[in-house]
């Protein structure tokens, strides 16, 4: 039968992960004037959106790996494999969000005849706003679910998801405002 | 003891062997999970290094490749930003192809490395319902985000006509549509291609299918907008 189990599991985390996007999508629409007129924003948004899942989920996924085979305790995030976590995964969201900032960079000059230097420093700094609140709600959350009975591999990608969307619009908006 | 000098046996191997290794050692016992991660990460190694080092090149081609799409989109960045239900289902689209990538690979590779998957696959009895599930799904989530997403709009001041309302169902639905075609076609592609040279298709095709995820629906929102709006 197509409407299963399975079928029910996969609706009910679509539906969650869709309520963290319409909320992105309606601040975008909302600060359209302010996000999207700036030339290149549209070639950073869906590779920052899309860095939240990629670094903090897969963090999460090595977490929750850790603790089920034992070298990662549950109760204790001062251990060299949490903190090696943290410090990679943050290493690698400044060096992906500089490589989004250079791209549509080089885009606006080439394609549009345009220099902005603010392209580059968008993603940048919003990006270290955006991966250190990410970061931080994914160490505590994983641990949580954890601790709670719950397996995080379930919950953490669809957790991830929806409120990395949130934040990478704040952020950005955020940074984009102070610059 | 024999757990020691396995682990220590695994230590010395280099990284793009394991999984060889990995595959033998199954038959000792040790789940494939224990084995790879006390290899990557156990004592005496350098956990960001190891991290930084394996992610690095997946996740700039992964961000290069997303970022591909948005230059359709900033092409036609005039008429897009005045379709306000478009602007606020970008991040829903973008979110829910990358999930169904993510489901369709993981579901794939299972399949895969369960022995499931002979050279008749497109009579897999398992496979096929996936692919009718994620259909039934794509089609119910596109127009529930889509409904939302007009409504939001509404609210927000930006009310549009009746033809206008018609034209964005349509789009959210056929670009789901389309996506889930080419995603299940890459998934399978790919999986059997790494599966038969005897890689781990869960190394690759997650952040194949999410990227190809991106980049279609850019590609594919930005040709739809041209040839409706």
């Amino acid at each position: 039968m197509l409407i299963d189990k399975d079928f029910k599991e996969i609706i009910s985390f679509q539906v969650l992960s869709l309520i963290g996007g319409l909320f992105a999508g309606t601040l975008l629409s909302i600060y359209t004037d302010k996000l999207l007129l700036i030339p290149g924003m549209l070639i950073i948004l869906p590779g920052f959106m899309e860095m939240r899942g990629n670094i903090s989920g897969s963090m999460a996924a090595r977490l929750t790996s850790g603790m089920f085979i034992g070298v990662v305790k549950p109760n204790n995030l001062n251990v060299k494999i949490v903190k090696g976590n943290v410090f990679a995964s943050f290493t690698l969201a400044i060096i992906v969000s500089l490589v989004l900032g250079l791209v549509a960079f080089v885009f606006n000059y080439i394609m549009l005849g345009i220099v902005v230097p603010k392209i580059i420093l968008i993603p940048l700094i919003a990006g270290i706003f955006a991966n250190g609140i990410e970061i931080i709600l994914t160490l505590y959350f994983t641990f949580y679910t954890f601790n709670h009975g719950y397996n995080p591999d379930n919950i953490m990608g669809s957790f991830v998801t929806t409120t990395g969307d949130v934040t990478s619009i704040l952020a950005l908006l955020f940074t984009v405002m102070i610059i | 003891m024999i757990l020691k000098s396995h682990l220590q046996h695994l230590k010395k191997v280099k990284h793009r062997k394991y999984h060889k290794i990995i595959r033998e050692m199954k038959h000792e016992g040790f789940s494939r999970k224990t084995l790879l991660y006390l290899k990557e990460y156990g004592p005496h190694t350098n956990v960001p290094r190891t991290i930084i080092r394996e992610s690095i090149n997946i996740l700039i081609f992964a961000s290069i490749i997303s970022s591909l799409g948005g230059f359709a989109l900033e092409n036609i960045k005039e008429v897009f930003i005045t379709l306000t239900p478009l602007v606020i289902l970008l991040p829903v689209l973008n979110g829910m192809v990358g999930n169904y990538g993510t489901i369709i690979s993981s579901r794939f590779t299972t399949l895969l490395h369960e022995g499931k998957i002979k050279s008749n696959w497109h009579k897999n009895i398992e496979l096929n319902n996936l692919f009718a599930k994620i259909i039934l799904i794509s089609v119910i989530i596109a127009i529930l985000s889509a409904s939302v997403a007009l409504v939001i709009s509404n609210l927000t001041g930006t009310a549009v006509n009746i033809t206008t309302i018609y034209k964005i169902l349509i789009i959210a639905v056929l670009d789901m549509l389309i996506l889930v075609f080419i995603l299940f076609f890459v998934a399978i592609s790919a999986g059997l291609y790494f599966f038969k040279k005897g890689e781990d298709p869960d190394n690759f095709l997650i952040p194949i299918t999410t990227s190809i995820a991106d980049l279609g629906n850019m590609l594919l929102l930005a040709l739809l907008v041209m040839l409706m709006f």
